[in-house]
């Protein structure tokens, strides 16, 4: 598959402190990637420049092949974004707000915006003025306006932010529904480690604007698996483990090289004489990555 | 198209918002009061003397007609310059602090078209605006003395002094004269929106324009700058009262349209160089 969003080295820096320091990556078509970090790692900054509202020093975001800081207009054709807690004309409709947000990127098709308002579940409360709406209304709001016209891109700055557990699920659940349907490839930038590693199929880790990690979220590539073991006597087993080439990590923790099978270790322990009492693999969650490789 | 749906966006949330109707209600407020002020106080007998001392008959003249245009006058003044800084200085600096243009900018539209839809969408308010203070003016002085009558006009600063008895003659005055306001005014609203698109709390816009626009006025009232005048923005915008002359000096008014033209450009390019270098975050 071929990269839809590219990011090339990307450079950045505020009053002289730099923001972001050659930062790149590229999302395949049809891909969820995340952009995790703590605050002020550099996330929304790379978005920024992802839709061309912030000048890098160095560095350029493609899309679709397009680069934004030379055709930003012809880049962002076909890109919808949901920013953390979005703005609208309070004072006007739901369906005013579309109609206005629509016009700056072509024409407001009323048939079409209606559909994705159905979608998106907003159809009873559209003609409502956005104050009278609920967070998780204007979140459904800030999805029917990134969906029209309905992209190819989808950028999501922190959407689930303030949402019950109900309504991140079914957001969740409706931008898995776009990748698979719409073939749609997605950046999501988010602190909910648990969400990210639900819904990416990669992630990049920034810090302190630099990229420190990328990788795929299942199976977490390039780490060594690891193991939860009570064997007896250790003394036996331990000589015969380093042999295989396994490493010991504290007293019942062990890391086993990919090419080992498990099942053959465990038999030629108890060949040994060794008791086995507990042999299982410990699967590290994106959180425990994500503390270990920012810490 | 794209232009005038664009724009018919920006004049819906112009006019939508509850601050207009303030501003409505704020300006018929004003006018009453200044239509009350004519109408029972001093200041009918200071504007009759005037009239026959010049030899006008100051019943004839003391008119609808002329309540209009000192309505339009002194709310222009005094009310106007503090809403037009007001509601383009918010243009753009207001939708920046509550985060709207950040899903503005994230669609493909180019800055510059954004910041021309914008300032078209402003002085189009402004030059409509000043038309309601008319209307309602007008209607206001009928109640309140008839709508018989003659125009008088009397404006010492730019040295016009007109009269004009027909009644067809004058309400056509009046309207030449709100459409002169209006263009005037758009030097201010621009001026408002150029500090919009720094990055400044909106209510600071405001206020530059207005500490601006007060400077400007009282200094050319020094005997220093008397020589000067014509430099000085506020008079340039006085410029509207030629519409009411005998004979209009049309080349002194083009002279002073082509001045306030020249820096309403400024401004804009000034407003959207600073626009363009800035960075929006998400």
């Amino acid at each position: 598959m071929s990269a839809m969003l590219e990011v090339d080295a990307l450079n950045k820096s505020f009053g002289g402190k730099p923001a972001l320091e050659g930062v790149s990556f590229s999302v395949k078509e049809g891909e969820i990637y995340g952009l995790l970090g703590h605050n002020g790692a550099g996330k929304s900054t790379t978005l920024g420049i992802i839709l061309g509202m912030v000048a890098p020093d160095g560095g350029e975001a493609m899309i679709g092949g397009v680069s934004v800081q030379r055709e930003r207009a012809a880049a962002l054709k076909r890109v919808g974004s949901i920013f953390e807690a979005p703005s609208f004309y309070e004072y006007l409709s739901g369906w005013e707000n579309l109609r206005i947000l629509v016009n700056y990127s072509g024409p407001f098709d009323p048939v079409e915006a209606a559909r994705v308002v159905e979608m998106v579940g907003l159809t009873e409360r559209i003609r409502s003025k956005v104050r009278t709406y609920s967070h998780g209304m204007r979140q459904r709001l800030a999805l029917a306006q990134a969906l029209l016209p309905m992209p190819r891109v989808l950028l999501l700055d922190e959407p689930t932010d303030g949402l019950d557990p109900e309504g991140i699920k079914w957001f969740r659940d409706f931008v898995l529904g776009l990748r698979d349907k719409e073939g749609m490839t997605v950046l999501f930038n988010s602190h909910l480690l648990a969400e990210v590693e639900v819904m990416c199929d990669r992630v990049a880790i920034l810090k302190q604007g630099r990229r420190i990690h990328e990788g795929p979220v299942r199976g977490l590539s390039g780490e060594e698996r690891v193991f939860e073991v009570d064997l007896e006597p250790m003394e036996a087993a331990v000589p015969f483990l380093e042999l295989q080439g396994c490493r010991m990590l504290g007293s019942n923790r062990m890391t086993m090289p990919d090419d080992v099978d498990p099942a053959v270790i465990v038999a030629a322990l108890v060949g040994i004489h060794v008791r086995v009492m507990a042999f299982s693999p410990v699967r590290r969650s994106l959180e425990d990555l994500y503390l270990e490789i920012t810490k | 198209m794209m232009f005038l749906r664009q724009l018919r966006g920006e004049l819906r949330k112009l006019f939508a918002r509850p601050r207009s109707y303030l501003g409505y209600g704020a300006f018929l407020v004003m006018e009453l009061i200044i239509v009350l002020v004519y109408k029972m106080t001093d200041g009918q007998v200071f504007m009759r003397r005037l009239m026959e001392r010049n030899g006008y008959e100051s019943d004839f003249y003391f008119s609808s007609l002329t309540l209009t245009f000192m309505v339009m006058l002194f709310s222009m003044f005094l009310l106007g310059s503090i809403f037009f800084a007001l509601v383009a200085g918010d243009v753009v600096a207001k939708e920046t602090e509550d985060g709207n243009l950040r899903l503005v900018l994230a669609r493909p539209i180019s800055r510059l078209r954004l910041l021309l839809v914008k300032w078209t969408a402003t002085a189009l308010y402004t030059f409509s605006f000043v038309f309601f203070v008319g209307i309602t003016g007008y209607l206001m002085a009928v109640v309140a003395v008839g709508w018989e009558g003659g125009l008088f006009v009397a404006e010492p600063k730019m040295k016009v002094f007109a009269v004009y008895p027909e009644w067809s003659d004058g309400i056509t005055r009046i309207a030449w004269g709100a459409a002169g306001i209006g263009v005037s005014m758009i030097t201010l609203s621009t001026l408002a929106f150029m500090f919009s698109c720094f990055r400044i709390k909106p209510a600071a816009a405001t206020i530059i324009t207005l500490a601006i626009l007060f400077v400007d006025m009282i200094l050319q009232n020094f005997p220093f700058f008397r020589p000067f005048e014509e430099w000085f923005i506020t008079w340039r915008m006085s410029c509207w009262v030629y519409l009411f002359e005998k004979d209009i000096s049309w080349a002194k008014l083009a002279e002073s349209y082509a001045f306030l033209g020249g820096l309403n450009f400024t401004f804009f390019v000034i407003g959207l160089l600073a626009f363009q270098l800035r960075d929006f975050k998400t």
